[in-house]
C-alpha cells in the first residue's frame, strides 16, 4: 500500500493506493481466480485518532485509489492506514505529512 | 423539563437515522450486509439510508461523461456542507453499492476510482451532520467495460 500526505493550508490531502484485485464472484469466475478477493474496510488515523474510513466492495477499481482531506493537520503528523480484505488479510501503510 | 426536552430530542434523532451513530469505527459491510447484495441503486440506497426525502444539488459529483476505461472510472465528490457519511452507488455492475465513506467532520473533497461494466448512472448519497440526506447522480458512458466479465 502506498500513502502520501501533503499539507495544504490547515488541512492535509491524503492519497492512498491500496493493493487488491478487488474481484467479486463474477470477476473471480471470469478470470478463473481461486476465490473472490477484495478489501472490505480501510481506516486512516491521524496521530492515532480515526479521521477517515471506507467500507468497500469489489466494484472499486483494482488496487483502489482514494483521495481525501483531513482538517487540522500539521507537517510531521503521522497518517496510518490499515486495510483488511474479505479473507482477513491485513495491510498497513504510513506517511508523515509533508 | 430539561430531562424531558433531552429525551424528546434523543427520540427524534434516533427516528431520523437508519445508519448506526457513533464515533467508533463502523464496518457497513457488517452492519448492513444486505445493502451490499442489492442489485439496483434504489434498493441499495434504501437498505443503507432508508426511504426518507433526499435534498438534491448540495453535493457535486465529478465524473467523466464518457469513460474510455470502465476498469477505473474516477469519481470525485465535493460539498460545502458537513457530511458524516458519503456512499457511492452505480447500476453498471451486478450489485450497486461500491463504497461508504465516513468523514469525521473533515472537508468534503473525495476521489476514488470505480469499475463500470457498462454505461449507467452513478449516484452519491450522503448523510449530513444535520441529519438530512443528500443525493446527486450522473450518467457515465463506458466504451470498454471493466468488470472482467
Amino acid at each position: 500500500m502506498k500513502v502520501k500526505a501533503t499539507l495544504k493550508g490547515d488541512s492535509a490531502e491524503v492519497k492512498i493506493m491500496a493493493e487488491s484485485l478487488m474481484a467479486g464472484k463474477e470477476e473471480a469466475a471470469a478470470k478463473k481466480l481461486p476465490a473472490e478477493e477484495y478489501i472490505t474496510h480501510i481506516t486512516a488515523k491521524l496521530n492515532g485518532k480515526t479521521v477517515w474510513e471506507a467500507s468497500t466492495g469489489p466494484f472499486l477499481s483494482k488496487d483502489p485509489y482514494f483521495k481525501f482531506d483531513i482538517n487540522g493537520a500539521k507537517a510531521g503528523d503521522e497518517i496510518v492506514v490499515d486495510s483488511v480484505d474479505n479473507k482477513g488479510k491485513k495491510d498497513t501503510g504510513t506517511a508523515k505529512i509533508k | 423539563m430539561q430531562r424531558r426536552k433531552f429525551l424528546t430530542l434523543g427520540a427524534v434523532a434516533a427516528a431520523a437515522t437508519v445508519l448506526p451513530v457513533g464515533l467508533s469505527a463502523t464496518d457497513f459491510r457488517a452492519t448492513n450486509a444486505s445493502a451490499w447484495e442489492a442489485p439496483s441503486s434504489k434498493e441499495a440506497i434504501e437498505a443503507l439510508f432508508g426511504k426518507g426525502a433526499m435534498i438534491e444539488g448540495k453535493i457535486e459529483i465529478k465524473a467523466p461523461k464518457l469513460a474510455e476505461n470502465g476498469g477505473a472510472v474516477p469519481i470525485g465528490i465535493k460539498s460545502d456542507i458537513e457530511l458524516t457519511t458519503v456512499a457511492v452507488f452505480q447500476d453498471a455492475n451486478p450489485r450497486s453499492a461500491v463504497v461508504v465513506f465516513e468523514l469525521y467532520g473533515n472537508k468534503i473533497d473525495l476521489m476514488t476510482k470505480i469499475k463500470m461494466k457498462k454505461t449507467a448512472e452513478v449516484t452519491i448519497v450522503a448523510k449530513g451532520a444535520d441529519g438530512k440526506l443528500y443525493k446527486t447522480a450522473q450518467k457515465v458512458e463506458v466504451s470498454i467495460g471493466g468488470c472482467g466479465g
